[in-house]
């Protein structure tokens, strides 16, 4: 919006006369009054409280109020975000003495319910005034000839129920009289409603329901104890919930009239009005939401995470990749406005800030050696006898690192840093010796891995002669010395070479030997520690294995280039060459990563941990997480987890979509680039719709009655993933339809143009440039199969208390007999966390209800991770598209 | 007769001119699809080897004749996608079949209670009536209370998920600004994320407790069942509601604005009207969700099957179509799977029918507002 709009706004808005302040006002109360019913409604504050205790309950809204329209009002002073809308000033400011007065009110003794009700009634009574006001023209406004038809039909609904609730209580539901009173009342009000000018047409049926909804409660007619159970229905109604209704229903009734008076009727009035009811239901779905999943995290978090403890020195590694991906969203430049730029760069270092303050708390932990521990009980039910565990989520001063996590970690960073890696090629001096050993490389590695390949064939001692542990150990040996003598080389010739010279000069003359030294002594390393496996030999010097240690010196040594490096480029000066010492910069930070999970491969193929001094990484890491990492325990001391669960889920999901993505990306390119658009693809489409939306319990029926009996007759893991996938085959076939439509027809032209044929263009335009569109689909599929439970309660079977996850992986076994492959882990049953969860429900009362809520926690973690990488990889893939 | 046969199946397989290699190996390896087909339904375990071999036939085929063999591939993807919906249609409706046969008009038998003849909508005096509606040891299986708790549960779900539906796909497509739909739209879609059992279990946890203490009934009730599944349908309502909003072309909404109409009267004249199909398929499908949804009814509503007394007593519980399945199928005997499988087809039928009929109306709006752009 241009300036010229804010300030006329603000113009207009300084005439604000007492007729907008009270209005203003009546729209905070509404909103006060909203907030109040929904907390009452779900019993976080009590309606029968009063005097002290109701003060404290006040205060504490006070200061939610204060505080958020002082933050507000900061920025706003600020020029941060600027507020010039003059109604939006008036509510906060409403907000706040509307807060104020009541605070004061509820220390003077009423109950929150009677309190609530005087609000409405008085919210009434400003409202029917300033319908008043405007009738008689006190007040400049423009209303219509009459309030419209749909507020009439509105009004006359609202009438029917108040008199069915009127007449039913009074006459009894038995006589007819109680649908004379309702026809009556509600015909009444509609008439009041359409015949009188706008300003008394919505204004007084408002106030006269929220009037008559505010006595009832403030009379006490309707309190907390009050009950009134029909004989005809199986329920009732309490206090206790019709009053926060009530309350509800009159604040929005009331905010309505207010805004639409506010505005001075007419069509900026309705639309104000509409306006604020449709923001407060779209707010009222975002807390639902919010509140849905907060609920189930705090009720399963403590379960979930009991017993949890992790070695400072794991968690550190853990977090250096995000702690990398927090320090590039700093280093993006900000944009160039005035006052935007502090904040933008505020909110670029915040993260990094964050992450880093986490990253040095675990560093201090390992270097200060006390442990960092939260500790806390929680009751659980153990064979239906509540049971206090004391537990708690710690750090310890564990200094041994998770071969998995550090594996993750490095080649995480490696992937990172070597695509963010451009190009060294023809940069610095290349001598004959780079150019040597830069050809002697490749042979070098062919010959160990052909080597390796030799052992896997012929064994560690072909022809009985024992190789492996003459040659293979020497080459294996040599070969580290060499790989680390090769990570050495840039820093060395860096620092031997002609002292003259600035050292940012020497650090780009020495880029051949920092990407033939990188990349060779990587390749060296993987290949050797390949041999090594093969070879089934370990080289030790003084009690270390060779190739880790290597691997560690070859680390630090690219390390040390990376620092050099990066004081060079902070002396240099602007230009191409501060870009070449980041690349440089990039690359030796990859080789790090890379060196690192040499030292991780190693440690998993030997499976001996590697110890260097107090740090050691082994394959036993040190992350305790027993909700995760634990089958059930029967009768054991500590409760376990639900690991076979997990390990079910990830079984179902992976077998789902390897069944249903290639059929499914398959048609969907054989419909669109193949077949001749009409009636049949016409048809396939309806169907595949039809499917996608059909019962998934219908699915479950199927799978129970044709896939079960064929597929061994019980309850199986493959029946599950099979179900799943027909449930996943339509969407990954309408997303991918959608997908390969929307590339342009231009590209499949031009790649005609240039004469290749047809199955060419396909696969090396269409679908590269359809994929974005098609990974987002199969995962926000793959999100929705995750939480299915109703097939596989039929197909997989719901157990409580599993205590061995499926091996599906190790469960192979060729026989002789008709199928040649058969695996039982594959064929039986399994857990998963959905029916997990079910099972609990369905196991009544000897369910434990915390193992449910933190199995629903997890659930809803895994889940909603698959719909956060969905939505943003669209996002992202999206904006590019934009930006193309 | 024949040869055209055979050269139509050619060209549908390999597309107009391939080479006589092609022809080969393409041709090999539809047959030994069709002999892994085959093989399965005579003998199952078989199966395996011979797909096997289908297996290293394509793979041969890829690496020699790979444009007709991925044209091939696709195609049959395409088929056994059709085939695979087929199938399940066709099994679904052949398993229901028997206990058509075997009850009649005995499966929407209407209960007698307190020696009377339930009203239910005139329809008890056309209907078969007993004293028990559902018990498999004598035979009874009535799908009427069921079928009741369905429309009930619907019904309230609908009065939820419609309204607030609308609100919010007006919300996020006209009201408001770019910086808080990317925040809400998402949040709705995570919200359609939410597996049913995690709702389920929040409602067996928490508001069965809740109805039982400010609504003076004994746990499961109608009115939570459909309350959260109103929920669980309103993403689905506002998603497609938004589309159908977002999808009228800006020109006419220009145009109102272009002549001093504020946006509220934009809206209620021009967006709403022009994109009415949109929204009314929109709540279609939503109801379909609805319907189709099971563990969150499962969880909160217990397996009995009992019709509701007054029928609109939102208060009283039934398993509906979908829970009496999900609760049933693992220790029923063979004729109660057999009534199941009815209520399945039932399902089926509903909901597809209501998917097709949204698609439908979908269509027809985007005909009318591209001849009006």
């Amino acid at each position: 919006m241009s300036d010229a709009y804010a300030n006329e706004t603000r113009l207009v808005g300084s005439e604000s006369t007492v007729y907008d302040r009270a209005l203003d006002g009546v729209v905070s109360l509404t909103v006060v009054g909203f907030a109040l019913a929904l907390l009452a409604l779900v019993e976080v504050v009590d309606l029968a409280a009063s005097g002290a205790e109701l003060g404290e309950a006040f205060l504490a809204v006070l200061a939610v109020t204060v505080g958020g329209v002082a933050v507000v009002g900061a920025f706003s002073w600020a020029n941060v975000v600027p507020v010039t809308s003059d109604r939006v000033r008036g509510v906060a400011a409403g907000a706040v003495v509307s807060v104020v007065v009541l605070t004061a009110v509820a220390y003077s003794g009423p109950s929150l319910a009677s309190m609530l009700g005087w609000l409405l009634v008085f919210e009434a009574a400003v409202i029917v005034a300033a319908g008043v006001a405007s009738r008689v023209g006190v007040v400049e406004t423009s209303p219509d000839a009459s309030a419209g038809l749909l507020a009439g039909v509105a009004f006359a609904v609202l009438g029917l129920a108040v008199g069915a609730a009127v007449g039913g209580s009074a006459l009894g539901f038995g006589s007819p009289l109680w649908i004379v009173v309702a026809l009556s009342c509600g015909l009444a009000l509609g008439a009041l409603t359409v015949a009188p000018r706008e300003d008394v047409g919505s204004t007084l049926p408002a106030g006269l329901v929220v009037g008559a909804l505010g006595i009832s409660i403030a009379s006490a007619l309707l309190n907390v104890g009050w009950t009134w159970s029909p004989q005809a229905i199986s329920g009732g109604f309490t206090g206790g919930v019709v009053v926060p209704l009530f309350v509800l229903t009159g604040s929005l009734l009331s905010a309505w009239a207010a805004a639409k008076a506010r505005e001075g009727f007419g069509a900026q009035g309705r639309q104000y009005g509409t306006f604020l009811v449709i923001n407060l239901n779209a707010l009222l779905m975002l807390v639902v939401m919010v509140a849905i999943v907060a609920f189930v995290a705090m009720k399963g978090v403590g379960y979930a995470f009991h017993g949890f403890s992790v070695g400072a020195a794991t968690a550190f590694v853990a977090t250096l990749p995000v702690l990398v991906v927090a320090l590039g969203r700093a280093r993006t430049p900000v944009g160039a406005e005035e006052w935007h730029d502090g904040a933008r760069q505020l909110f670029r270092v915040l993260p990094l800030s964050a992450v880093g303050a986490v990253a040095a708390l675990f560093a201090s932990v390992a270097v200060t050696g006390t442990e960092l521990a939260y500790a806390f009980t929680y009751t659980v039910q153990v064979n239906r006898e509540p049971k206090v565990l004391d537990t708690a989520v710690s750090v310890t001063p564990d200094l041994t690192v998770g071969t998995l996590v550090l594996l993750f970690a490095s080649v995480a960073l490696f992937a990172g840093f070597v695509r963010r890696y451009g190009s060294l090629e023809n940069v610095g001096e290349r001598g004959s010796r780079v150019a040597r050993v830069r050809s002697a490389l490749p042979v070098v590695v062919g010959a160990l891995g052909a080597l390796s390949v030799a052992f896997v064939v012929a064994g560690p001692t072909p022809f009985g002669v024992p190789l492996a542990g003459t040659l293979g150990y020497g080459l294996v040996s040599a070969g580290a010395l060499g790989a680390v003598a090769l990570a050495v080389l840039p820093a060395t010739t860096l620092l031997a070479t002609d002292v003259e010279t600035g050292l940012a000069e020497r650090a780009v003359a020495v880029a051949p030997v920092l990407v033939v030294g990188t990349f060779g002594s990587l390749s060296v390393f993987a290949v050797v520690a390949v041999l090594q496996a093969t070879a089934g030999v370990v080289p030790t010097v003084a009690g270390y294995a060779v190739v880790p240690l290597a691997a560690v010196v070859a680390a630090v040594a690219a390390l040390g280039f990376a620092g050099i490096v990066a004081g060079a480029r902070r002396d240099a000066d602007a230009s191409i060459r501060t870009r070449l010492l980041g690349e440089e910069l990039t690359l030796s930070l990859s080789a790090t990563a890379g060196f690192l999970a040499v030292v991780a491969l190693h440690v998993a193929f030997t499976g001996v941990p590697f110890e260097l001094g107090a740090l050691s990484v082994s394959d036993a890491g040190s992350l305790s997480w027993p909700m995760t990492l634990q089958a059930y325990i029967p009768l054991g001391a500590e409760p376990g987890g639900i690991l076979p669960a997990i390990v079910g889920t990830v079984w179902l999901v992976v077998g789902a979509t390897t069944f249903a993505v290639p059929l499914g990306v398959g048609a969907a390119v054989f419909l669109t680039e193949y077949a001749e658009q009409g009636r049949f693809t016409n048809l396939v489409e309806v169907a595949t719709n039809a499917l996608w939306s059909t019962p998934s319990i219908v699915f479950g029926l199927f799978g129970a009655a044709f896939l079960i009996p064929r597929l061994g007759g019980d309850e199986s893991l493959l029946a599950g993933m099979l179900v799943l996938g027909f449930m996943l085959l339509p969407l990954v076939l309408i997303t991918s339809r959608e997908a390969i439509k929307s590339v342009p027809d231009e590209y499949r032209d031009a790649s005609a143009a240039l004469g290749v044929d047809k199955w060419t263009t396909v696969r090396s335009v269409v679908i590269p440039a359809a994929m974005p569109g098609v990974i987002t689909g199969v995962i926000l599929g793959v999100g929705r199969i995750a939480g299915e439970t109703a097939p596989l309660i039929l197909v997989l079977g719901s157990t409580l208390n599993a205590t061995e996850a499926a091996d599906v992986l190790g469960g192979f076994r060729f026989v002789s007999t008709a199928p040649f492959v058969e695996n039982p882990a594959l064929l039986g049953a399994s857990a998963s966390l959905p029916t997990q969860v079910w099972a609990v429900i369905a196991a009544g009362v000897s369910g434990s209800p915390s193992m449910g809520w933190a199995s629903a926690f997890v659930l809803l973690l895994v889940v909603l991770t698959f719909y956060a990488v969905g939505i943003t990889a669209r996002t992202i893939f999206r904006r590019k598209l934009d930006y193309e | 007769m024949f040869t055209h046969l055979t050269s139509n199946v050619r060209t549908t397989l390999l597309g107009r001119d391939a080479s006589r290699g092609a022809v080969l190996t393409v041709g090999s390896a539809a047959l030994a699809l069709l002999a892994s087909v085959v093989v399965f339904l005579v003998a199952p375990t078989h199966a395996l080897p011979a797909f096997a071999g289908f297996l290293a036939l394509t793979a041969v085929g890829w690496t020699t004749h790979q444009a007709e063999t991925a044209r091939f591939v696709t195609f049959v993807a395409t088929v056994s996608t059709v085939l695979t919906v087929a199938f399940i249609t066709v099994f679904l409706f052949s398993s229901a079949f028997p206990a058509v046969g075997a009850h009649g008009a005995g499966l929407l038998l209407i209960p007698v209670q307190d020696g009377q003849i339930r009203w239910f909508f005139w329809l008890d005096a056309v209907l078969p009536t007993g004293d028990s509606f559902w018990n498999p040891s004598s035979g009874a299986y009535s799908l009427i209370p069921a079928i009741w708790a369905t429309v009930i549960v619907t019904a309230i779900a609908g009065l939820v998920a419609a309204p607030l539906g609308l609100f919010g796909a007006l919300f996020i497509s006209e009201v408001a600004s770019d910086g808080v739909r990317e925040v809400v739209k998402p949040a709705v879609e995570v919200l359609a994320g939410i597996p049913s059992i995690v709702y389920g279990f929040i409602g067996f946890q928490v508001l069965n407790g809740f109805v039982q203490t400010s609504f003076l009934d004994d746990g499961a009730s109608f009115l939570i069942a459909g309350l959260i599944v109103g929920l669980m349908a309103l993403p689905t309502v506002v998603s497609v509601s938004e589309d159908a909003l977002s999808s009228v072309p800006r020109s006419m909404k220009d145009g109102s604005v272009a002549i001093g109409a504020t946006q509220w009267q934009t809206m209620k004249s021009i967006s709403i009207p022009a994109a009415f199909s949109g929204i009314s398929a929109g709540v279609i499908l939503g109801l379909g969700r609805a319907i189709g949804e099971t563990m969150a009814v499962a969880a909160v509503m217990a397996a009995g099957v009992g019709l509701a007394n007054p029928l609109f007593d939102v208060f009283d519980a039934s398993a509906t179509l979908t829970s009496l399945i999900a609760t049933n199928y693992g220790s029923a005997s063979a004729s109660t799977v057999d009534v199941l499988f009815v209520a399945g087809v039932i399902l089926f039928c509903i909901v597809a029918g209501m998917s097709v009929l949204s698609q439908f109306v979908e269509r027809r709006m985007e005909e009318k507002l591209r001849g009006d752009a």
